[in-house]
């Protein structure tokens, strides 16, 4: 009776579904169509979680986001059935476990990369500005690199060589943080193709310590 | 043999032996011994040589080689002996001469002795493999006679200390060494050199260390290298006399070792006299013998190399960085053209233009000149101003010769763009100012930078050249075409292309009614030919000459700037102008106008204009006056031209930028050129290969080019490898 089975799997599926978009249209904007900056605040405040919280950032990145401060009804869809969840309090258990997931390093890097993204709001944008990338690196690289993040960012905010980060240094960074020794900086070489600002931050550094 | 038959000629041996009576041998031997006695004795003409050979060969037939042989020896070592004791004997000098007759003797003697045993030489000897004659009569003469207790020492002692009288000046008997070294040559080389060659060896450096050491305390560098030479040539000479020539090598060797190895690095810092003060000298004598010397000790070329270096960068980094000949910018050139001309005689004349002296001066001129990093203005000045005058009257051929020198001298800037900066503002002011001294000469100098840097370099600067011919024939064309402007004031205009020629911002200052006037008449002429142009005045730029009456008469002819002009020309139309009047009637910058008045208000000999109060500073509340009782002795006066100046701070550091600036741009463009071609390459590689190409204009720093790479990155022109950083990638 593959009918019925499908039938059932199906209106499984619908049942499943409509309890998603149910939960998307609790925080959706009715006008837009999708959930806004509001919605997403209340989202975090049922979820129990901080607005800034990185965990939201991860979410985003789940739900493969395009704009920051919004989710799209596809994007909530796909990213929840991807989840497994329908509903908040199992999404709440989800978050925990989505942590882990991005600490993986078959993910961790697309993650990094997509936060940088998800930091481009205009259109064309191709740089984030200075004080964003200190917030941004403290958010997702501070709780594994915390030394490094902190020097790295008093620096950000002394030099004034650069005013905003682009992606190939932004990219870069993740690279300095897992590669370099710290913080004795031994093994930096700077005739490699490191970019200039953080040829720049190295020499401040030595130069600190000396 | 006498069976002689009528059939075939046969050769048979001996049928019936031959009774061989045992005392036959034993005469036999007794023949040819007496034989040898009788030679040894010089007796040997009553001998025939047919019936001793005969004899010998018998013996030999007879299978009595063996006694035959050492009957030889026996007999030639007795005889030995007895030379020996006789040689013992001789006194003194007569000691050589004895040793040398007795050996000829011996000589002779066995050259009869082994013509006579010929056969046994040929036959038993090589089946028995015993010495042949020849050579046991050398090593019998050796073994009795060389190596004999009494003569081995006495010899070796006696030929030493000959030598040793020759080296202290005293004259020998040349020939009869000669001899008794051939001697011992022919004896074998082992005898030479361990009865001979070894101890004269040892001696001889011994002598050479006393002797070196002594002329070291008491001659200067000079004078040492001298005494040197000699001694060097001497024992030269010595072993084309009566030494082995095939080991001159060895004995030159000593006295290179310890003459010249030993002291030579005291000899080339000696104070007063050593390396640096013969180059200071020009002592190029000194120089060539110091070269010739040390070219024969090793390390002896690279420790004179080293020390010319040091010095030459010692003395150029004093020359680029002496304050006071930085003020004076054609004297620093030309001190800089000296010191190069001074080290290429100096390598040319004593260092027979040894490449890598020359590389060693390259490379230190290119140090200095690149210490001071006006060096590439100053360069500019000076042919500036061999340009403007230095060069007149001289002959076509010395220009190029100093117009190559400095050409030599620009090679080594690695600023050659700064260069090209200053060359073109330079080029500029003389050619609008008509100051050149030789049009030829100015052509001269831009081929030649053609062919230092290439057709990219000098493009503009021949687009100078080029406007000028033009124009000239534009203004035929306009006067030609405007014959009615003969009377009234004469315009001669000097159309620039832009992009060509330095830019200079400009604003256009207001122009009297005559001169605008004419100005538009050119503008339309102009415009008729050259449609979709456009003229810009560049009033800053130009020169005048008015005519002008004084109070009591006096006429002059004033040559002027066009704002000088533009000033002078108010006062037809006023007495007295305030500056303020006179800045807004002309609209000449406010900088301008005060350099301006100044220069005519406030210089003797130039004071057109009589300014109240008489301060020598411009105010802005001053007022002017034509200088009714102006006098000057020359009818014709100039007034303040422009003339190329070392530049000022701040227009330095504003030079400089531009340069700065310019250079991001080719730095960019190598990169995609080579990026373009190579599709991927890895950092290194790129900043190597944007350094080289970039070589002839500057030196490409490293991290502006990793600069401009982020740049272009950023501008997606070019991507960074996923997996391997370090690697770029073009995107098309």
């Amino acid at each position: 009776m593959l009918v019925g089975y499908s039938n059932v799997s199906s209106k499984a599926k619908i049942k499943g579904l409509e309890k998603i978009d149910r939960l998307f249209n609790t925080y959706a904007n009715s006008s837009f169509g999708m959930i806004d900056p509001e919605g997403i605040e209340a989202l975090c405040s049922d979820l129990g979680v901080d607005y800034t919280d990185v965990r939201i950032l991860m979410l985003a990145w789940k739900l493969k986001a395009e704009k920051q401060g919004y989710f799209t009804q596809d994007e909530w869809q796909t990213g929840l059935k991807a989840l497994g969840v329908d509903s908040l309090s199992k999404l709440k258990k989800a978050l925990s476990d989505l942590e882990k997931e991005v600490e993986k390093p078959s993910n961790y890097e697309d993650f990094y990369t997509y936060a940088f993204r998800y930091c481009l709001t205009e259109e064309k944008q191709k740089s984030v500005d200075i004080e964003s990338i200190c917030e941004l690196l403290n958010l997702v690289l501070g709780v594994q690199f915390r030394p490094q993040i902190d020097s790295l960012i008093e620096y950000l905010k002394v030099q004034n060589d650069y005013k905003v980060i682009n992606s190939d240094q932004w990219i870069n960074f993740l690279r300095f943080c897992k590669e370099i020794s710290f913080p004795d900086l031994e093994n930096y070489d700077a005739i490699q193709a490191w970019p200039l600002i953080l040829d720049n931050y190295v020499e401040w550094m030595r130069e600190k310590h000396s | 043999m006498s069976n002689q038959k009528k059939r075939i000629f046969q050769i048979e041996a001996f049928k019936n032996r031959v009774v061989v009576d045992p005392k036959y041998a034993e005469k036999t031997w007794k023949i040819l011994e007496h034989a040898i006695h009788e030679i040894y004795n010089h007796n040997a003409s009553g001998l025939s040589f047919e019936e001793l050979y005969r004899n010998a060969y018998n013996m030999v037939l007879h299978k009595f080689g063996e006694k035959l042989y050492s009957g030889l020896v026996t007999t030639m070592t007795a005889h030995l002996k007895e030379i020996s004791k006789s040689i013992e004997a001789a006194q003194g000098d007569l000691f050589l001469e004895e040793l040398n007759r007795k050996w000829n003797d011996h000589n002779k003697a066995l050259q009869m002795i082994r013509d006579m045993l010929m056969y046994m030489d040929r036959t038993y000897i090589p089946n028995t493999h015993k010495t042949p004659v020849h050579e046991l009569g050398l090593t019998l003469w050796r073994d009795n006679i060389i190596h004999s207790g009494k003569i081995q020492s006495r010899l070796l002692s006696t030929l030493l200390e000959l030598v040793h009288s020759e080296r202290t000046g005293e004259v020998i008997d040349r020939g009869l060494m000669r001899n008794i070294v051939k001697m011992l040559m022919d004896l074998g080389s082992s005898v030479y050199q361990e009865d001979f060659e070894k101890p004269f060896l040892e001696v001889s450096a011994e002598f050479y260390r006393r002797e070196s050491q002594k002329f070291i305390e008491c001659y200067d560098c000079g004078d040492y290298l001298k005494k040197a030479e000699i001694r060097l040539n001497e024992e030269i000479e010595r072993v084309t006399h009566y030494l082995d020539a095939k080991n001159e090598g060895k004995i030159t060797h000593v006295v290179e070792k310890e003459m010249i190895a030993n002291h030579m690095m005291r000899l080339v810092h000696m104070e007063n006299s050593g390396l640096v003060n013969m180059l200071l000298n020009d002592k190029h004598g000194d120089l060539g013998r110091m070269y010739n010397l040390f070219r024969r000790v090793p390390n002896g070329l690279a420790m004179i190399r080293d020390v010319m270096t040091s010095h030459l960068r010692e003395t150029g980094k004093q020359l680029v960085t002496d304050a006071e000949r930085l003020k004076d910018p054609v004297e620093y050139v030309q001190r800089l053209l000296d010191e190069k001309e001074k080290y290429d005689g100096i390598i040319s004349l004593a260092f027979s233009n040894d490449k890598t002296f020359q590389n060693a001066l390259n490379s230190s001129f290119e140090y200095f000149i690149n210490l001071n990093s006006r060096s590439p203005e100053f360069i500019s000045l000076f042919v500036d101003d061999k340009l403007r005058k230095g060069l007149k009257g001289v002959s076509e051929e010395d220009v190029e010769i100093i117009l190559d020198k400095v050409m030599m001298i620009f090679c080594y800037l690695q600023e050659k763009d700064v260069f090209e900066k200053y060359y073109k503002q330079h080029l500029a002011k003389r050619l609008l100012s008509g100051k050149t001294v030789s049009d030829d000469a100015e052509r001269s100098l831009i081929v030649k930078l053609k062919t230092a840097c290439g057709y990219q370099y000098t493009s503009k600067l021949e687009g100078m050249f080029t406007d000028m011919k033009t124009s000239q024939d534009t203004m035929q064309g306009f006067c030609s075409s405007h014959p009615e402007l003969t009377d009234g004031p004469t315009l001669v205009v000097q159309v620039l292309t832009t992009g060509s020629w330095p830019t200079q911002p400009s604003i256009t200052c207001h122009l009297p009614f005559e001169m605008s006037a004419l100005c538009e008449k050119f503008r339309s002429y102009y415009l008729g030919i050259h449609t979709g142009r456009r003229l810009s005045w560049q009033t800053n730029m130009g020169t005048a000459d008015i005519k002008a009456i004084f109070g009591k008469g006096q006429k002059h002819e004033l040559n002027v700037s066009t704002y000088q002009m533009c000033i002078l020309m108010l006062f037809n139309n006023a007495d007295r102008l305030s500056y303020k009047e006179i800045e807004q009637v002309t609209a000449i910058p406010a900088s301008d106008l005060k350099r301006c008045l100044q220069s005519m208000a406030c210089v003797k000999g130039k004071n057109v204009l009589r300014k109240e109060p008489m301060s020598k500073d411009i105010g802005e509340d001053d007022s002017f006056f034509v200088n009714e009782k102006f006098a000057s002795k020359f009818y014709k006066v100039k007034v303040g031209t422009v003339v190329a100046q070392k530049e000022s701070e701040p227009e330095k550091q504003e030079t400089r930028q531009r340069v700065e600036e310019d250079r991001k741009p080719q730095i960019e463009a190598a990169v995609v050129r080579i990026m373009k071609s190579r599709k991927v390459l890895d950092h290194n590689n790129i900043i190597a290969e944007v350094t080289k190409q970039l070589q002839s204009r500057f030196l490409a720093n490293p991290t502006e080019i990793k600069k401009r790479i982020e740049s272009l990155i950023e501008r997606e022109f070019l991507e960074r490898d996923n997996s391997d950083r370090k690697m770029y990638r073009y995107l098309a």
